[in-house]
């Protein structure tokens, strides 16, 4: 993986997503200049990153988790 | 645990919701991982998680084990399938079935080391990681980057340290972090 690979990659590791118009949540823009091999690579870096952050939260939530429950409180 | 929070979900409780999400999340992430080449699967999964929030005050149990868990599955397959439409990037055979899911409890071994190798990262690394977990997905990397007086890719470059330190300290431990990417 070339150096810009990677840090796409870091980047769709993110929780952060943008919402479209209508509301669904949008993919990352770096997920889009990945590969396939790219895009494997950042699901399994994401699956590995979300375990470590439900261990280091004290309800056991991911960033995943708390993005959504942020935006359910905030009613988007 | 998690069918007994559903009187709860059901009622409008985000603290049960997400007791819930941190039981389920693990296992509805890696059943997505068939479609990872083809959608963003962590906007699948958030958009699916939200889905399940808004249909539970009207969900119908049906008397089998994780019946939240499994409406979550079949909710983020069809947002893939959706976004595969949408995108139209490459089809994925549908042929090989669902994966398993399951919910799971917290494991306290890996909090405590988890925790001991956290607070062993040097200064920007450490920096890195504390503000994409304070964040938790409110900001995207250019702000959380500006707040640290970083520029983009410095801040990626420290996380990635970051999180390769961390997979180190936990393997030296016994924890092999890589057993977490099997259903």
């Amino acid at each position: 993986m070339t150096r810009e690979e990677e840090l796409l990659l870091e980047q769709v590791t993110s929780a952060h997503r943008r919402r479209r118009a209508d509301g669904s949540v949008q993919s990352h823009p770096a997920w889009h200049d990945l590969d396939d091999a790219g895009r494997l690579a950042a699901f399994d870096e994401t699956v590995l990153q979300r375990k470590l952050e439900s261990a280091m939260d004290a309800d056991g939530l991911s960033t995943t988790a708390r993005a959504l429950l942020g935006r359910i409180t905030r009613g988007g | 645990m998690a069918d007994e929070l559903l009187p709860l979900i059901a009622a409008g409780d985000t603290r049960a919701f997400g007791l819930w999400v941190a039981g389920c999340e693990h296992t509805l992430r890696l059943s997505l991982r068939r479609y990872a080449a083809s959608v963003d699967t962590e906007a699948v999964l958030q958009e699916a998680l939200l889905r399940v929030w808004q249909v539970a005050p009207k969900f119908q149990v049906d008397g089998r084990p994780d019946a939240l868990l499994r409406f979550a599955q079949v909710a983020a397959r069809n947002v893939a399938l959706s976004e595969i439409r949408r995108l139209g990037t490459k089809p994925v055979d549908e042929a090989e079935g669902d994966v398993a899911v399951a919910a799971a409890s917290p494991d306290p071994l890996l909090r405590a080391a988890v925790k001991d190798c956290r607070d062993k990262l040097p200064g920007k690394p450490r920096d890195a990681l504390d503000q994409r977990l304070e964040s938790a997905g409110g900001d995207d990397d250019h702000v959380l980057a500006e707040r640290l007086g970083m520029k983009l890719n410095t801040f990626l470059q420290n996380f990635t340290r970051a999180r390769k330190l961390l997979a180190e300290c936990l393997k030296k431990r016994g924890i092999d972090l890589e057993m977490e990417l099997s259903p």
